[in-house]
């Protein structure tokens, strides 16, 4: 069998191929802003150059004077609309054209919307600003930034997890460690342009716009726009990449949809990739300090984890990973606290795996430290430490199989044969080093709805409001349907990526295939009972059986005792065409409001670190080699080796190619990507795909994903934990981990490049 | 990091080609992005005047009234509404827009729609049998899933067929090399080789 597509083990689904494949490989699947729209026309942002001040005068004559230009929508045009609320739905609290207050660099100052794309691209360049600027704070360590606690200060953040006496404990251990670690600012880059593209029918509004999170659009566009949400419709049928970056709406969002209205006409801008730095969001850089102690034979008995991270004036972001890291082992103390510090800087947001990329990379390569401090294979160190419950409120893992994850990997890794001494591994002129990190990663659920079809010629249509982010999302839901109908999948239509379908959560947190899963399987479960109901009724075609298991298969339904009958002859005797159910699913602990959350477009999350029973996370373990040029340098990954146990697998091919894709960006995140601040001005360097490195064909050699399997009946009904957000959590210690096998130095600043391996 | 690919541009290679648009811009600001320069272009109007160019996509021809500052790119989406070639970058960084001119690989955001007048343009919309058969890459990129969310895919398809065209695919290590202008941001590189190695043989014959 093809490696893309693993053969399933138990609890594992077929590798189907993705149902959109053939519209992702002719060009016909339609991107938002791919959407056919008659009478477009073009906007382009201008944006500030300082990062902090006010805009004091716009010169606009220039940019009026080009043929072609329609409007420029600029200060005092957005003050019939209300800001943005930050929050889930939204990347910020920053109305750029309220008020002429300059936050950020980068930061919106008008829209110039033309005739066509160059005369918009070439007025928006010729809008000239003059500014009252003042100095701008770039980052850590710059004079003028504020420093607050999270805990208390940020809706966000829950608590400082803690337990029993760090102090004592690690004032007791007999062996100990006390580093800092960092990590840089990070941009998601979708391949995918950000766009948004709006028009009016009416008092309608429509918006065709790459969204994780079209339910939380459609309310929080409407919110801003003094509108009834139900006369806003968000479009996004294919996403071009996502990551976190179409998570929350930005401001540009009802800056498009004004100038629309105000020309009434269609409106589309097209960020530009410079532009996207400044308007979106990203990954904020963050700081660390751990300490660990330990008995002699390897026992955590303190663990201690201090965390910094960048964000805005006037928003809190905070991703306060701690809550995972303080899980992660039996530690026998745990002490935790997390510091946000402001700069004058745009809001960060959610990029994959948002508290654990960094927060669980500077655990473990703590935890590979402490490993050789204790002269203790890094293994064995982690298997010593394996809690049989979680230390901060003692409960149990609902499942937990990292040890098995480790055992697989390592066996598939060869790491029996690595020469533990470092620098002891050698070919030509290459310095070998392999290392090993814990992947972890919270397993959520939220509210979701779904609506299913099955009609008399046996087709399905499946609607629900999630996001197609090349997760496959559209496949397993398909897959669902087709197991609990007994439909072939190419019999099944799945619809997703409008505001107007039944609503889902955002597609982030790892959330979407349990989440919508659980409500696909809600509906057709639905479906099963009716059809059993009518087939086993007075002069139904099963009429006689009672109560007795059944299932569906290749359109019929097959009672245990074996006998059968055609879905379509229980239709007919129904004297129906069609079976339709629409599946409200909520979790198990959800509150009473949580389906009104969930249409409001704020709902609510269950699972991870909030549940009374357990604890719920995925867990995996990563092994790399690296190669290093005795002369250069130069850092190669040539092998990884990944082992994964998340529960119920819907697809092991669409499974496979999400953790593999993790892993890459976790080499990505160990060696190539970072944005560049310059400290002067507060403003990022590197805006394109040419300087800002991410991980490229020929980086990237021999790669496997073990898929360990697990079952998991507590997580949810569809037994599934995410695994979107797993591959890349853990992979850079692991680079760290091989990179200090291989010469003996231990970076702890990201990412990992020459420079840092030549001293 | 290893650096992308020279792909060429028209018979330039991308690096000339962008020193080209660069020094031609101290005297004739062709590029929006070059407007900052003394004399805005909106005092030079024939500059904008449209120019009526010929184009042929897909064994189609075109004639279009074009802006001289359209990409080949713009052209494609918005004057002609083929949008499966995508704009990830505009400038020739990341591979998303590679169609085929002449039946080479060529960066349609780097190329002036006008520049390729009478010239045969291949786009992800025309590889395709009428009947609705695949080419071997396009199925080959479904059998080893060497995409995600399917946006850098027609560019990843048009340069695995220009790549083996070129003969670059001898290798595995020449079809990561040859490929690495086409970035992948979900990372589906490994489906990505093993999708070229399937399709080299049926593609270097079709």
């Amino acid at each position: 069998m093809d490696v893309a597509a693993p053969r399933p083990k138990e609890n594992q689904g077929e590798p189907l191929p993705r149902v959109d494949a053939r519209l992702k490989v002719t060009g016909q699947a339609h991107y938002p802003a791919d959407l056919p729209t008659a009478n477009l026309a073009h906007g382009a942002l201008a944006t500030s150059s300082i990062a902090r001040g006010k805009v004091a005068k716009l010169r606009l004559d220039d940019a009026r004077a080009v043929p072609g230009l329609l409007d420029i929508v600029t200060y005092g045009d957005m003050d019939k609309v209300d800001k943005p609320k930050f929050g889930n739905s939204s990347a910020t609290s920053i109305g750029p054209l309220h008020d002429r207050t300059i936050f950020h660099d980068g930061q919106i100052i008008a829209l110039a919307v033309a005739e066509t794309f160059e005369a918009a691209e070439e007025a928006a360049r010729l809008i000239r600003a003059e500014y009252e600027e003042d100095k701008p704070t770039a980052s850590f360590d710059s004079p003028g930034t504020k420093t607050v606690a999270a805990a208390g200060k940020s809706p966000m953040f829950k608590e400082d997890v803690k337990a029993g006496d760090f102090d004592a404990a690690f004032a007791a251990a007999a062996v100990k460690i006390d580093q800092r670690y960092s990590t840089p600012t990070q941009h998601h880059n979708p391949i995918e342009l950000f766009s948004t593209t709006a028009y009016w029918q009416g008092d309608q509004l429509v918006v065709h716009e790459p969204s994780q999170n079209v339910t939380g659009w459609k309310v929080e566009l409407a919110r801003q726009l003094k509108m009834d949400p139900a006369n806003v419709r968000i479009v996004s049928p294919f996403i071009g990449g996502a990551f976190g970056s179409k998570g929350p709406m930005t401001p540009r969002t009802a800056i498009v949809a004004v100038a629309a209205k105000r020309l009434g006409r269609p409106v589309r801008c097209v960020t530009s990739r410079m532009q996207a730095f400044g308007t979106q969001t990203y990954r904020a850089e963050t700081r660390h300090r751990i300490r660990i102690g330990a008995r002699k034979d390897g026992r955590i008995t303190a663990f201690a984890h201090e965390g910094w991270e960048v964000t805005s004036r006037p928003d809190l972001y905070v991703v306060g990973g701690t809550s995972a890291t303080g899980r992660m082992y039996g530690y026998g103390s745990v002490l935790t606290h997390v510091s946000l510090v402001q700069a004058d800087r745009n809001t960060p947001g959610y990029m994959r795996s948002p508290p654990e990329t960094p927060y669980v990379y500077a655990l473990e390569n703590a935890m590979d430290e402490m490993a050789v401090a204790l002269g203790m294979d890094p293994v064995e160190f982690r298997r010593i430490n394996e809690p049989k419950t979680e230390p901060i409120g003692k409960k149990p893992f609902s499942s937990r199989s990292l040890i098995q994850c480790y055992d697989q990997a390592a066996a598939a890794f060869g790491w029996a044969k690595r020469d533990p001494k470092v620098g002891a591994m050698r070919d030509g002129d290459w310095l070998v080093g392999m290392g090993c990190a814990t992947a972890i990663y919270p397993t959520a659920v939220a509210p979701c709805a779904a609506r299913v079809r099955l009609t008399v010629d046996g087709d399905v249509r499946l609607q629900c409001g999630s996001h197609e982010i090349g997760t496959g999302i559209r496949t397993v839901a398909g897959q669902m349907a087709s197991e609990r109908l007994g439909v072939a999948i190419d019999k099944i239509s799945v619809e997703m990526g409008d505001s107007s379908l039944p609503p889902a959560p955002v597609s982030g947190g790892s959330i979407s295939t349990a989440s919508v899963c659980s409500a696909v399987l809600k509906a057709c479960d639905a479906i099963r009972t009716k059809l059993y109901a009518a087939a086993t009724a007075e002069g139904g075609p099963l009429a006689g059986s009672h109560n007795e298991e059944f299932d569906l298969a290749d359109g019929k339904i097959v009672a245990k005792s074996g006998a059968s009958a055609k879905v379509e002859d229980v239709l007919k005797a129904m004297q129906v065409g069609a079976i339709e159910e629409y599946a409200e699913f909520a979790p198990k602990g959800a509150t009473p409001e949580a389906l009104k959350k969930l249409y409001a477009g704020t709902p609510e999350f269950h699972g991870g670190d909030q549940d009374e029973d357990s604890v719920k996370y995925a867990f995996g373990a990563e092994f790399v080699e690296v190669r290093i040029n005795r002369y250069t340098r130069e850092i190669r990954v040539p092998r990884i080796v990944g082992a994964f146990a998340a529960g119920r697998i819907m697809n092991t091919r669409t499974a496979r190619s999400q953790l593999m894709g993790g892993m890459i960006w976790g080499i990505g995140q160990a060696l190539h990507e970072a944005t560049e601040v310059d400290r002067r001005y507060a403003r990022y360097v590197n805006r394109d795909l040419q300087d800002y490195l991410v991980p490229v064909n020929a980086d990237i050699k021999d790669l496997q994903v073990i898929l360990v399997p697990e079952v998991d009946h507590a997580v949810n009904p569809a037994g599934v934990k995410g695994l979107g957000e797993l591959g890349n959590v853990g992979t850079a210690a692991a680079v760290a981990s091989a990179v200090y096998h291989a010469t003996g130095k231990r970076i702890r600043d990201l990412p990992i490049r020459v420079e840092q391996l030549l001293v | 990091m290893s650096q992308p690919s020279a792909l060429s541009t028209n018979g330039l290679s991308r690096r000339k080609f962008m020193a080209g648009t660069v020094s031609a811009a101290a005297t004739a600001p062709l590029l929006a992005s070059t407007a900052r320069a003394e004399a805005p272009i909106a005092t030079q109007p024939k500059l904008r005047q449209p120019v009526v160019t010929s184009l042929r996509i897909n064994k189609q021809a075109y004639e279009l009234s074009l802006d001289t500052r359209t990409s080949l790119l713009d052209a494609l989406r918005d004057h002609i509404g083929l949008t499966g070639t995508k704009k990830g970058c505009d400038h020739g960084q990341c591979g998303a827009c590679t169609v085929l001119v002449d039946g080479k690989r060529v960066l349609s955001c780097l190329s002036f729609a006008v520049m390729n007048d009478g010239k045969e343009v291949t786009t992800i919309e025309g590889l395709a049998s009428a009947d609705g058969r695949l080419h071997p890459m396009q199925q080959a990129f479904i059998d080893h899933d060497a995409f995600q969310c399917g946006y850098c895919t027609p560019g990843q398809i048009m340069s695995a067929i220009g790549c083996v065209n070129e003969g670059h695919a001898e290798s595995e290590n020449d079809i990561r090399e040859y490929m690495s202008g086409n970035i992948c941001r979900c990372a589906a590189y490994p489906n990505i080789v093993a999708a070229v190695l399937q399709a080299r043989g049926e593609t270097r014959g079709a």
